[in-house]
């Protein structure tokens, strides 16, 4: 019933459907075009011959009670109830060339022969656009950022489907049992019980001194330490300091040893993890840093989320130069470390106003920048009113109270995966048309990253009136997040419901891969003015919440987590999440 | 493509003064804008309280067991619906006839 064409799988059509095209020229549906009427709040798509018509059963009067279908050849309303009656199949099968029809409330199509959905390309492609022109007529344009929309091929790339190995417990090979009974230390055993047990606290929980001004790093440190797929990379040795090619210089072994951030990495990690308490002092890390950051190497305040993508980026710089490795497509996240935990994939949707060419591309991204939300006025109106997806926003005009204002993670999300209209000056090349055209714009996911970090843009520079300001608004996140409705297959679909995109709109289930559920572990706050702040970072382990203040950590209670300004929350895939029982680690 | 002439009026005048009937109260809902308002919140809970998911489930176990190119959708709804409307919550049906009610209450002639 289906056929693969470039990789694309578009339903075929059944016979009944075939016949009706080849009896009613190349565009048979063109009278229900005028019909499509989009409705809100939702946006989606119906079928009415007058804009305040109730359909009604043509043979029964029936309304209420059972799907009903227009027959597209008479345009005649049957109702279609399998179990009961249904008059849209009588119609069907007493008039040959009128068995195709459409559901008026969904605005599919539907043999009543076959008794199952048909799909038209053209017929979704005038849905699709009507949808479209209905979104532009209702959404605000805002001043968006331009940012760089590179025409695609005809079909994205192709992203490898993930290989499943069946599950083997290790064993250690004959290397390594001698390290194990030479070098390796036991976490726990006679020697360092006392050491841990005395103080209670889980494993990895140590100070970093504050160098001058190192906040910003410490508190990234402290979220990375504790990033459970990295911690578990590092402490299962996967990244050696003692044998690594990087540093060591393979082409010359100069003493001034090429720096690699992932040693200076290995080497905190042994440190915090080691039980010993007392605070850490990462200057080595720090120089290293400097080296590979030139341009921020000072005592001054620095960005935490700069320096988050400038670590990861000197992460992977280390195996970019390894020629072994082939180069993985982009989004692969088999490069480095840093881009297999971090890295996830966007896509961006630009549809054309005027013929509805939309133009798909993926990036990969290591973290999602958000906005805040600009002040409302605490109705919360202006932000539900122009929105397409149907069900989370609608909750806000339901329920004006729930959320009285306050802005929230999910709304953040929300709006970022929101179809915007390009401004007048930002018109988008179009394929189709050859001209420029004003334009839809759309983010969604394509692919979550194991470990998913949300910036909230709270330092706005203004290269114009050469000013910055922080902005201090409170924002609610949840311990427990679930991205599903902000994945590229939910936001499509709840668009446009079950049709045949005129453009790439065919993709496997995200949710068939891993899990969308996420929870959050790390959360680093920023307190203070834009020149003058400290930044503070809170940790969840063992479902306690320790505050990591440079040297100092303190077991604290979740309200206060909750009542903190995020300035960067970082989630994982909650079945890498172990949420272990609160005795482990402790005597 | 012909048109079908108009169905005939429903109501007749002694009816307006008694009970609305089913018919009478859906036209009501549609034209006010009422109806698609009451899916949207319906749309909400149902998804909220994992109804939905459920009934995929339900949908793509019997795609497995047919096989994806003997399945219509007329089979899934005859399996999907008897489970479907016994498994929706208590508090969901209450909240939407609490909705409903105030409606007709606040439009009643």
């Amino acid at each position: 019933m289906s056929s693969k064409i470039n990789g694309h799988v578009s339903p075929q059509p059944c016979p009944h459907l075939l016949d009706f095209r080849s009896r009613n020229g190349p565009k048979p549906f063109r009278a229900l075009h005028d019909c499509i009427r989009v409705k809100p709040p939702g946006g989606c798509a119906a079928i009415r011959r007058e804009p305040s018509e109730v359909p009604r059963c043509g043979t029964c009067e029936e309304s209420s009670r059972s799907r009903l279908y227009a027959c597209v050849a008479c345009a005649a309303v049957f109702c279609h109830a399998p179990l009961l009656h249904s008059h849209a199949s009588d119609h069907a099968l007493s008039i040959p060339g009128h068995e195709i029809a459409v559901d008026v409330d969904r605005a599919e199509l539907f043999c009543c022969a076959c008794g199952d959905q048909v799909y038209d390309r053209d017929f979704d492609a005038a849905v699709v656009l009507a949808q479209t022109v209905n979104a532009t007529a209702t959404t605000s344009t805002s001043g968006s950022t331009a940012m760089q929309c590179s025409v695609a091929g005809s079909q994205p790339e192709n992203l490898r489907k993930r290989r499943r190995v069946d599950y083997r417990p290790w064993e250690p090979d004959s290397g390594e049992h001698i390290s194990r009974g030479n070098q390796s230390i036991p976490l726990l055993d006679a020697t360092n019980a006392s050491l841990v047990s005395s103080t209670q606290q889980p494993w990895g929980l140590r100070g970093l001194n504050n160098l001058g001004n190192t906040c910003f790093m410490n508190s990234i440190l402290q979220a990375l330490l504790h990033t459970p797929p990295l911690r578990n990379y590092f402490l299962g040795d996967r990244h050696n300091r003692y044998y690594c090619q990087q540093k060591n210089g393979a082409i010359n072994g100069t003493k001034n040893s090429r720096l690699c951030l992932a040693c200076d990495m290995d080497a905190i990690f042994s440190a915090v993890f080691s039980g010993d308490r007392t605070p850490y002092s990462p200057a080595k890390f720090l120089y290293s840093w400097w080296q590979h950051a030139a341009n921020l190497a000072s005592y001054e305040q620095q960005d935490a989320h700069e320096f988050f993508i400038s670590m990861l980026e000197g992460i992977h710089e280390k195996v970019e130069k390894d020629k072994r490795k082939s180069q993985s497509p982009a989004g692969g996240g088999d490069c480095c470390i840093a881009h297999r935990v971090f890295s996830g994939i966007l896509r961006s949707d630009v549809m054309c106003m005027v013929c509805g060419f939309t133009s798909t591309t993926y990036d990969p991204c290591v973290d999602i920048s958000l906005d805040l939300e600009p002040n409302q006025g605490g109705s919360g109106k202006s932000s539900s009113a122009k929105s397409l997806n149907s069900c989370n926003v609608e909750a806000d005009c339901m329920h004006p109270n729930q959320n009285g204002g306050i802005s929230t993670l999910n709304g953040c999300l929300e709006r970022f995966t929101r179809a915007e209209k390009l401004g007048s000056d930002q018109k988008f090349f179009c394929q189709k048309c050859q001209v420029r055209q004003e334009s839809l714009k759309q983010m969604s996911i394509r692919k979550l990253p194991l470990v998913s970090c949300f910036h909230v843009k709270r330092f706005e520079h203004s290269s114009i009136r050469k000013m910055s300001r922080k902005v201090d608004r409170f924002l609610q996140f949840p311990f427990s997040l679930d991205m599903a409705p902000y994945l590229s297959s939910s936001i499509l679909r709840s668009r446009f419901g079950n049709r045949i995109f005129p453009f790439d709109g065919d993709e496997q289930d995200a949710s068939n891969d891993l899990s969308t559920e996420f929870e959050l572990f790390a959360v680093v706050t920023h307190s203070g003015r834009l020149d003058a702040g400290h930044y503070v970072t809170y940790l969840r382990l063992s479902n306690q919440w320790y505050k990591c203040d440079d040297a100092w950590i303190t077991q604290v209670n979740e309200s206060i987590v909750r009542a903190a300004q995020g300035y960067m929350m970082f989630y994982v895939q909650k079945v890498l999440y172990y949420k272990e029982s609160e005795n482990q680690g402790t005597s | 493509m012909s048109r079908p002439p108009p169905p005939p009026p429903t109501t007749n005048k002694d009816q307006q003064h008694q009970n609305p009937s089913l018919q009478e109260i859906n036209i009501k809902l549609i034209q006010s804008g009422e109806k698609e308002r009451l899916k949207e919140l319906l749309r909400e809970r149902l998804l909220e309280c994992g109804w939905i998911d459920e009934m995929k489930a339900l949908c793509r176990a019997f795609t497995r067991k047919k096989g994806r190119n003997n399945v219509t959708v007329d089979d899934l709804v005859h399996v999907i619906s008897p489970k479907g409307r016994a498994s929706v919550p208590n508090s969901v049906k209450a909240e939407l006839l609490q909705r409903i009610r105030a409606f007709l209450a606040s439009t009643a002639d």
